[in-house]
Formats: C-alpha cells, structure tokens, sequence
C-alpha cells in the first residue's frame, strides 16, 4: 500500500516534499511508518530518543524494577485496604480508640495504593518512554475566504427560500402561534413553583401571635423552654438568659423558624437604663415600648434582623449581643439597636407579661418584622 | 469440526479493517493520536479540575445510595449514641447513617466533600494561570467565558450539596442564603417563598437542592466541562515562546503516548491526594453540629472557602440601609449589597475583560504563544489587585476565628478589613507593577551584559568586578525572545546540569567541564542552550 | 446560751442553703441583707481569710465589699465563682485586658476552696457540689441538646471557643475539669450568661457536662480534626496540602526528564 503524504508545515521542520512510503516495504522500520502517519496529519516527530542509549542497560533495568515494586505497592496497598476494610472494628463507639481509625486507614491505603499507581504510571511514561519534540501545525483562524463566502452563501439562500420577508403573515403567524407554546413551556414551572409570600401574613407574623379561641377570646402564646414546659420568672437568674419557645404546637421546630426569643434577665442597673431606653426608642422606630419588660426581663427575637442567623452570643456584662455569623452586635439595654457590624435594625422585642399561674406569656407578637430584611417591609 | 487455524500475526490487522469496514474511525483515531500537547506544569492545573470533578461525580454516586433527601421529622437512632433519640430531618438522619451505619460511608462523604474543595480551588488556581499568562486571549474568549461560569456553576454545586445534610452549620448557611434572596428589591420576598415553597425553611427546600445538586448542575457541569475540553481540542493548547515554537505551531508531545500516560498517571495521583486527604483530615464533622433548628447556632459559623470570600465582604459591608418612602415605605437592606450587587459585578467584569483588553490595544491577532506575566506589567498588577481584593474578603470570611485565635478584637478585625480592602488591591498594583518592571530589567541586563558568574576578580587599578559571561556573540546584546533568560551558569551549560533524580542522582553527575577560577572561555554558548529550557 | 446560738447559726444556714435551692440567682440580689456577716467563720474560712487579706483585699476591699473602680463586691456571688476565678488562675488579675484569661493558679487546690469557703460565708451565693468526678451517670444525647442551644453560640460545636466582641471571647472547654465547667454554668463568670440551678437543673448540668467530658473529648472518627474550626482550615489545609502536593505533583511530571 503507498499513501500520499502532504508537505507537513512552511517553517522549516520536516520536508515540505510529498513523500511515499510503502507500509510493506521491510526496510522501512515500523518508526518510520509512524512518522509517515503523524505528517499526514501535520505533525513533524523532529526529535526521538530513547532515554538509554543502551538497551538493557543497568540503569533502565533499574528503573523498571522500580515501576514494578511501585505495582506491587499498588496491589499491597489496594488488599490492605480490602483487608481492613473488613477485620477493622468500624462500629461508632464512644470512647473506642480503634473504630476511630478506620476511616484514615481505608483513606491513607486507598490514597497510597493511587498514588503508587500515579507514580508508577508515570515513572514508566516519563522514565522508560523515549523522550519526544513533536511538532504540529495549527490552522487558525477558519476556513478560506471561498468556504466562507460558500457558507454564507448557502444560508442566506435558505434564509430566503423559507421566504419570511415574501410572505410576511407566515412569519407574524408563526410566531404568534408559537409564543403561547413557549409560555406553554414555562407555565407549569413558573406556576407550580410561584407562591404567594404574603399569605396569611406570614412575613410578619409568628408563633408569638395570640391564639384565638373556639369562643371568640384569645389566648396569650406562654413562653416555654425547648422541651414545651413553661418558664417562671425564678426560672431565669440575673445575669442568665434562656431561649424561649412559642407554647404552642410545633412552637420548638422549624416550623415556626421565625420565633426562637432570647429571654434574658438583666441585673437590676442594666434593667434600669434598659427601661428608660425602651420609653424613649431608638433611631427609627421610635414607638413606645415602655409596658414590653416585665420586672427586670426583657426578651428580643433570637433572630437577626441582618441575615437571620441565631443572634445569641450574649454578653452579660456589656450587655451585647453578638451573631456569630456576620459579627452584627446589637445593645440589650438600648432596645437592641445594632452598635456594630452589618445590621441595620434593631431586634424586634417581645412584650412580656406573666400569667395568672405565674407563667411567662407573650403580651402580643413582635410589633416590629421579625428575620431579615426585604423590600416591602413598612 | 475441523479446527480453524488462527494466524495470530495478522489477527489485529483483521479485526482493525473489519472494525474500519463499519465505522470508519481509523483516520480521526490517527489524529487524536498523532495530536500534539505542549508539555508544562502549568498547563496541568485544569486537569486537576477535571480530575476531582471525576472523582466527585464517583462518590457523588456512592452518596446518593443512601442519602434520603426529605425534611421528613425522623427520631435517631444509629450508631451514633450521642444524638440517639434526637428529633431530626431524614436528610440529617441518613448523613449520619452514611457516616456511621454505612460502612466505609464516611471515608466516601469525606472524599466527596474533600474533591469539592480541591475542584474548586483547582478552577481558581487554574483561572489564575490562564489570566496571568493572557490564555484567555483571541481565539480562547469563549473558553474563558465558559471557564468563568463554571466556576460559579461550581459555586452553586458546591452551596446545594453544603446544604443538603441539613445540619445546624448548613442549615445556617440555608437561612443567609434565603435571607440574601430575600434583599433583592421588589421580587426578594416572592423568590423566597417560590424556592422555599412558603416561608423558610418549608419543608421541601432538601429535596428541590437534591434534584439540583445530582442532576441538574452536574448535567450542566457535564456539558460545559466537555465544551471546554472540545475547545481546547479544536483550538490547540496555547503554549510557551522558545525554541522552535512559534504563534503557528504546537511543540509538545504527541496524546499517545507519553501525553496519555501522564494524564492517566496525574488522575490517579489527584485522586490519590484526594484519598489521602479524606483519611487524614476530618471534613464537615456533621455529628457535631446536630440536626439544624433555628436557635442553634456556633461561634465561627462559615460557609466552605470558595464561598468565604461573600461571607466576608457581607461581614464588611456597614449598617447602610435604604429607605424609600413612597406608600408604606420600602426597604433595601444592606445586605444586598455585597452578595447580590458584588457576585454580579464579580460575575460579569471578568467575562468582559478579554473583549475589554483587545479593545484598549486594539489588537484583533490571534495569539497562541502565552506571555510571561512580566511581560505584561498592567494585566500582571490587575490581576494580583484582583488576587488581593479576593483574599482580604476570604479572610474577613474567617475574621472571626482569626480574632480567636491569634487573640484580635474582632471589632478590630472588621475594621482591619473594611479599611484593607479599600488600600490593600492599590498597593498590590502598585507592588506588582514595580516588581515586574525589575524583572523585566534584569532581564534586558542578563542579555545585554551576560550572566553573573561568581566570580570575583580585581582590576589592575584595584576594582574588584564580577565576570559576566556573555550571551551573544561579540558582546552583542541579544533580543528579548519572551521566555527565559538564563540567569545561572549552569543553565548554560557550564557548571554541569543539576542532578536528576527525586530523592537521590538516578545518574552519575556530569562532571564540571572547567576547572574553578577559569571560567569557561569559548566565545559563547550556543542559541540553542539559551533557550532549551523548561 | 451557746447551744441556742448554734442552733440559730444551724438554722441560718439551712435557710441560706434552702433559700439557695429554690431561689438560686434571685436570692443573691437580696443575700448582702440577710447574710449572717457577724457570724464566726469556720476554720477553713478563716484560713480563707488570712490568704484573702493578703492575695485579694487590694482591689476586692475589705470583707470583699469591693472597691470603686478597681473590684468588684464579692458578697453574694458564691464558692462557685471564686473556685471558677481561682481555681483556673483567671484571678488574681495578671494584666489588664478586654478580660481575665486563663492561666497557671497561684492558690492550690485546697487553699481555692478555703477562699471559696470564706467569700461563701461572707455572703453566701451558689455553690458547687462535692467530688471531682460531676459527669459520670449524665446523659450525653440530652447534654448534648443543652449544648447545642445554649452552649455552642458562644463555644463553638466542638467547644474550641469563639470571638467575642471587641477583644472578649468564650475560651475553649473541650480540655476543662468537670468542677470548672459547674462553677462557669453556676457563676456566669465574665461575661457568660447564668446558668442557675433553677434554669438548668443540677441533673442537666451533669448531662451537658458529659457531653463535654464524653463527646467533644473522645477521638474524632474522620481523622486529625484541623483544631474543630470549620471551613476556615478546611479551606486552609485544602490550598496547604492538597493543591500545593497536586502542583508539586504537576512540576515533576512536566519537568524535564
């Protein structure tokens, strides 16, 4: 068989000569052949060499020795693995300090066995392959001008045969009739994952809200620990706080995510400023809240007003409270108005009161939005 | 039945033309074969992308057997006793299933969210590399654009899967997320609840990240991660200026073999880096968080790295809160800033910088030899602007725990960065630019004036010198070619190569061709040493 | 007469005691009233005195009435808190800083309880149950639900501790004796909140105490646990160690061979 090679590249590497080779022809080594293959796809092999001059030499048996222990390392490591995998005790077990190694035995002999492979692999490529400079040529930059204007050419007939701008109501009516399979397309998407955020008033209320009774009255929602029992002023001592809980179903789940309250009982000076604060306000909201306290306790949305996380690394002595996530402090003492960081409103207070068994109640829910911030917040 | 004779010789021969006959792949196979890749370090930290990417969609899969995607309210109890008889999500009770009741679960968990983490700093490191070289150049916009969304398609692979465990730090992470769709002005709330089916959490959000963190982005992830690679194959791998190489030819080594065989090698030792890590190195301990409930929170609560750099630039922003008083009055949280207004500007700049940069150079070339970042001062100190703007927000990501332990105000940590990320990209600019000017002037010394050789010699008038060996002929200073300068006499040749070998010579050192105190006195070496390195 | 009299100073102290029970931190608010100031201190208070007077008069002032500006009272604040401040070296105060940190006791194990002993029968205040062992018999998965709610805000989830404001912070626990972590809950030192025995009751204490002792300290099952900070060293080790082994990896298999 005779192939055809093109003169590979115009800079000066391999002949620009078409050559023949003759794949049958004996004397051309099969290197040869090689070479012949990669021209006829532009590529020039200009440098070839084996990496021992020698063959056989010590130095290469020596280097595929070493390939071959760096194998048998790979299937060590691999039956290591399989092994403990196991006979290694795996059962969680507080205080055992074997189970507690499996997990980095199997990673490390999984992790050595692969990286034996690696280097085994790739000590054989690069170590015992002959080390080559290939060169090929690139063709930028398209096709020629003719097979553009080729192209070009065809589309733009298409584009006329289909005749749009001749018959003018086929394309209005194409698209008209298409632009509904379209929203056809989207509707049940779009309608299916819509949902209405102001339903039942969600954005601004919470678990806190009275509940209404059967007969008409209400109920005040009591304050409860995580577990639903119901929390007594003695409950809490100064200097302490508590999260509370909505005393309703669910009122600890994240069903009602936006109702964790932090309770906190302020020494009897801080419950003093923080009195007079409430009368007074801070910054926009301005509205009275002097009747929110009961006693020296006073109780803010755990919820940040920033991003929502759980604004709870309470300070008992500056009275700071800080979320750990975006490091928004905000003063207890001064209606929980934001002193530093990202947020920009102050955490919304619950009105407190206690009931007739002495319980913690919620006087109302919050009167300022609970939970970050969104656009059509009054 | 008589038996056929098999002539084994020509067997192969056989069924390669039978194969032929039908599908006619002989002639692409040979061109795949035959195609040449420029070999350097540099060029292989795609790979290590694509390499983790593999690895991920592999645990990914193990994963997915066993992990149940609902919010469905579960009482534990596994094997894991100090969370038994804890009220959970199924989701969170079948993370800890697949950390404890499954065996090998956690070692795959542990690799999986491992791989994700080098996925994502491989794109980074990778992007670097591309920028800083000025890959991204024409012909290769269009990769670079595809680049740039995978990572932050990346991005959103890497938040859902974060989220989808349902513990106490993801679940924290789920209520930024939702409050930061909840600060887009006029569609904040309605996006919200339309994701969240209602208000936060709902109690579909697990298995609507589910579908999108296996199927959807993977899917999508999938097919731009082949685009890139067809593009790469199409328009030839860019490569360094030297000897022999120019803007159109590729000099490397053929794919089959060595180029084959390196990558073969390479993914194996990405995935072996990978295994290694999970053993040694415990990742997202989610027992310890507990199942997610909206009052529980940690001290140096942080999303993964990649997404620390938001993290940080939210903790940054100051209390600037708009208000607009039409009607009821509206709101624009200061919130909205740094992690919807900052991604996008983040998102949409570097797509455009190609078009930008050929714009102001008007230069409409097609380049496929790379430039060394020195060469290109401007770039090079955008870039280390760009790399520092970066940094000083992911480190306010983790101020924090900094604070902590390395016993900082906090305070004083936000303010550090407030104020860093305003001065310190200037100075890097400026740092940048200076540096690369100096090395672009040593440089143009080395060539002009040859290389330091060390040695010392005095003038009849009593100066001492240094003999510099020169690097052209005559004392001619040679052209600047774009690559390396030899800057040590050994790289010419002169003081006998380095030793090879990794831990010890895998042969016998050259011997030193002169003897010390004659430095070497033929006129010069030749071109091609100058320039056959790397 | 004095049988009368001891019988009174009996009764007194079991009204401290009872008060204490019921009203916890309440009581303390009223303690300075109703503490028996001029009855005489048992031995090992007096001891506790003679160290006071010498180690803590200085800034607490004398009968810890505390002084303006450099102290603060100590009546009413209880054995717990002195064994917390004393017992972990937090006081006496080495230097001025955002707060009193941790470090190497000046008073040993027996003279911190006589000083407790005498500041609690000074005014009296919460105080710690006997024994050294207050985890064994707690029930961990109910400690570790305290834990996660009040604990790991300021904590963190493996009891490393965290940042505060401006300089303060929640030290770590993960590596504390069991008395420290009761005394912490009782006295709410610094600037951590109270737990009392009314909000947590002495049982939960024990609970969360276990989990500290039992969970936060056994060996983690993923291998070395990067200090138990989060994603911020998990991104640190992921540059440190994976992508620069990988980068290294890439240089030897492009470099020349």
């Amino acid at each position: 068989m005779t192939v055809q090679t093109t003169g590979s590249n115009g800079n000066g590497h391999g002949s620009s000569v078409p050559e023949e080779i003759d794949y049958d022809d004996p004397r051309t080594t099969r290197f040869e052949k090689v070479k012949a293959a990669a021209r006829q796809d532009g590529v020039d092999i200009v440098h070839y060499e084996p990496q021992f001059p020698e063959r056989g030499s010590r130095l290469e048996k020596r280097m595929s020795r070493s390939v071959a222990f760096m194998f048998l390392l790979v299937g060590l490591f691999g039956t290591a693995f399989v092994v403990l995998y196991i006979v290694w005790p795996w059962r969680y077990e507080q205080g055992d300090v074997m189970m507690k190694y499996y997990t980095p035995l199997l990673g490390a002999t999984l992790g050595l066995a692969l990286l034996f492979l690696a280097f085994a692999i790739l000590t054989w490529g690069k170590k015992l392959l002959p080390k080559e400079v290939s060169i090929q040529d690139r063709h930028d930059g398209g096709a020629p001008e003719g097979d553009r204007r080729a192209v070009g050419q065809t589309l733009a007939y298409m584009v006329e045969e289909l005749g749009v701008k001749r018959r003018p109501l086929l394309g209005l009516a194409a698209a008209a009739g298409l632009a509904p399979v379209a929203v056809v397309v989207a509707a049940p998407l779009v309608g299916g994952l819509i949902k209405n955020p102001h339903a039942d008033n969600q954005m601004f209320t919470t678990g806190w809200s009275p509940i209404k009774e059967p007969n008409g009255g209400t109920r005040l929602v009591r304050l409860t620990r995580d577990d639903g029992t119901p929390i007594r002023p003695a409950d809490v001592s100064a200097g302490g706080q508590m999260t509370v809980f909505p005393g309703i179903p669910e009122g600890a789940t994240n069903a009602h995510a936006d109702s964790p309250t932090l309770l906190i009982h302020l020494r009897p000076d801080d419950a003093a400023v923080a009195r007079a604060n409430n009368v007074k306000g801070t910054g926009h909201d301005k509205f009275d809240r002097s009747d929110f306290m009961y006693g020296d306790y006073i109780a803010y949305s755990k919820i940040c007003t920033h991003a929502g996380c759980p604004a709870s690394l309470y300070e008992q002595q500056t009275n700071r409270l800080l979320c750990p996530c975006h490091q928004s402090q905000f003063l207890i003492t001064d209606n929980a108005k934001p002193v530093f960081g990202p947020a920009s409103r102050s955490l919304p207070q619950l009105p407190l009161d206690v009931d007739e068994e002495g319980y913690f109640v919620a006087r109302s829910d919050y009167q300022a939005t609970v939970g970050p911030d969104f656009w059509e917040r009054p | 039945m008589k038996r056929r004779k098999i002539d084994l010789k020509t067997l192969p021969a056989k069924a390669g033309n039978e194969v032929e006959d039908r599908l006619g792949v002989a002639t692409p196979l040979r061109s795949i074969i035959n195609k040449v890749f420029p070999d350097h370090w540099s060029f292989l930290l795609g790979e290590i992308a694509l390499f983790s990417f593999i690895v991920l969609l592999l645990t990914g899969t193990f994963l997915t057997l066993f992990f149940e995607p609902s919010l469905k309210e579960v009482t534990y109890d596994g094997s894991y006793t100090p969370l038994r008889g804890v009220h959970m999500s199924a989701a969170y009770a079948s993370s800890l299933d697949l950390s404890f009741d499954v065996r090998g679960g956690l070692v795959m968990r542990q690799m999986h969210h491992w791989s994700a983490l080098v996925f994502m700093a491989a794109i980074i490191v990778h992007m670097l590399r591309i920028f800083f070289t000025g890959a991204y150049r024409k012909p290769r916009e269009v990769n670079w654009i595809i680049g740039s969304l995978l990572f932050w398609i990346g991005f959103l692979a890497g938040f859902t899967g974060y989220s989808l465990p349902d513990d106490a730090l993801s679940g924290t992470g789920l209520r930024i997320a939702s409050a930061i769709m909840l600060s887009i002005p006029l569609i904040g709330t309605w996006l919200t609840s339309s994701i969240f089916n209602g208000e936060f959490p709902g109690d579909i959000i697990i298995s609507r990240f589910f579908i999108a963190h296996v199927l959807l982005i993977p899917a999508l992830l999938v097919a731009l991660i082949s685009v890139h690679l067809a593009l790469v194959f199409k328009q030839k791998h860019t490569q360094w200026p030297g000897p022999g190489r120019t803007n159109t030819n590729v000099v490397g080594e053929r794919f089959f073999p060595r180029y084959t065989i390196k990558q073969a090698g390479f993914f194996m030792a990405v995935a072996g880096v990978i295994a290694v890590l999970a053993g040694a190195l415990q990742i997202n301990p989610i027992w310890l968080f507990g199942p997610y409930e909206a009052g529980v929170v940690s001290a140096a609560s942080q999303p993964d790295w990649y997404v620390m750099f938001l993290d940080g630039s939210t903790r940054l922003m100051p209390a600037w809160q708009i208000n607009i008083g039409i009607g009821n009055g509206y709101v624009i949280p200061p919130i909205f800033w740094p992690t919807v207004v900052l991604p996008g500007i983040l998102t949409t700049l570097p797509l455009l910088y190609p078009f930008i940069e050929a714009r102001l150079n008007k230069d409409n070339k097609i380049h496929n030899l790379l430039q060394r970042p020195r060469d290109v001062p401007q770039r090079t100190a955008l870039g280390a602007m760009a790399v520092s703007f970066f940094l000083v927000l992911t480190l306010s990501g983790g101020n924090d725990v900094i604070a902590d332990k390395f016993n900082i105000s906090l305070n004083a940590m936000t303010w550090a960065g407030r104020i860093g990320l305003l001065i310190v990209p200037p100075i890097a600019y400026w740092v940048t630019y200076r540096i690369c000017l100096g090395l672009q002037q040593h440089d143009r010394e080395v060539l002009a004036h040859g290389v330091e050789t060390g040695i010392i010699r005095r003038s009849p008038d009593g100066r001492f010198y240094e003999v510099h060996q020169p690097l052209g002929h005559d004392h001619e200073a040679l052209p600047y070619a774009g690559w390396v300068v030899p800057k040590k006499m050994n790289r010419l040749g002169a003081l006998g190569p380095a030793l090879k070998g990794f831990f010890r010579p895998l042969e016998r050192p050259a011997e030193a061709p002169v003897s010390p105190g004659h430095p070497p006195v033929e006129a010069a070496p030749e071109r091609r040493e100058i320039e056959s390195k790397h | 007469m004095p049988r009368s009299r001891a019988r009174r100073r009996v009764a007194s102290a079991l009204r401290l005691i009872a008060a204490l029970v019921f009203a916890g931190g309440l009581y303390t608010a009223f303690a300075p009233a109703i503490s028996a100031q001029d009855a005489p201190l048992s031995p090992a208070a007096m001891e506790g005195k003679a160290l006071f007077d010498t180690s803590c008069i200085s800034c607490h002032g004398m009968n810890a009435q505390g002084i303006e500006g450099r102290g603060p009272s100590l009546i009413g604040v209880g054995g717990a808190s002195v064994e917390f401040q004393v017992g972990t070296g937090r006081m006496p105060l080495g230097s001025q800083g955002a707060q009193a940190v941790e470090k190497p006791p000046v008073f040993n194990e027996e003279q911190t309880r006589q000083l407790a002993q005498y500041v609690q029968e000074l005014g009296g205040g919460p105080q710690l149950p006997e024994g050294n062992d207050l985890h064994s018999g707690g029930d961990v998965a109910a400690g570790g639900q305290i834990f996660r709610l009040n604990c790991s805000s300021c904590h963190a989830f493996g009891g490393g501790g965290g940042a505060l404001s401006s300089g303060k912070f929640a030290p770590r626990i993960s590596d504390t004796d069991d008395r420290v972590i009761w005394a912490a809950m009782l006295s709410g030192p610094q600037n951590m909140p109270v737990f009392g025995d009314n909000q947590l009751t002495p049982d939960q204490k024990r609970d969360v105490i276990a989990y500290i002792q039992e969970t936060l300290k056994d060996r983690d099952p993923g291998g070395f646990n990067l200090g138990r900070l989060g994603p911020t060293t998990e991104g640190l080790a992921v540059f440190v160690v994976g992508i620069t082994a990988l980068i290294f990896t890439a240089l030897w298999i492009a470099g020349k061979s």
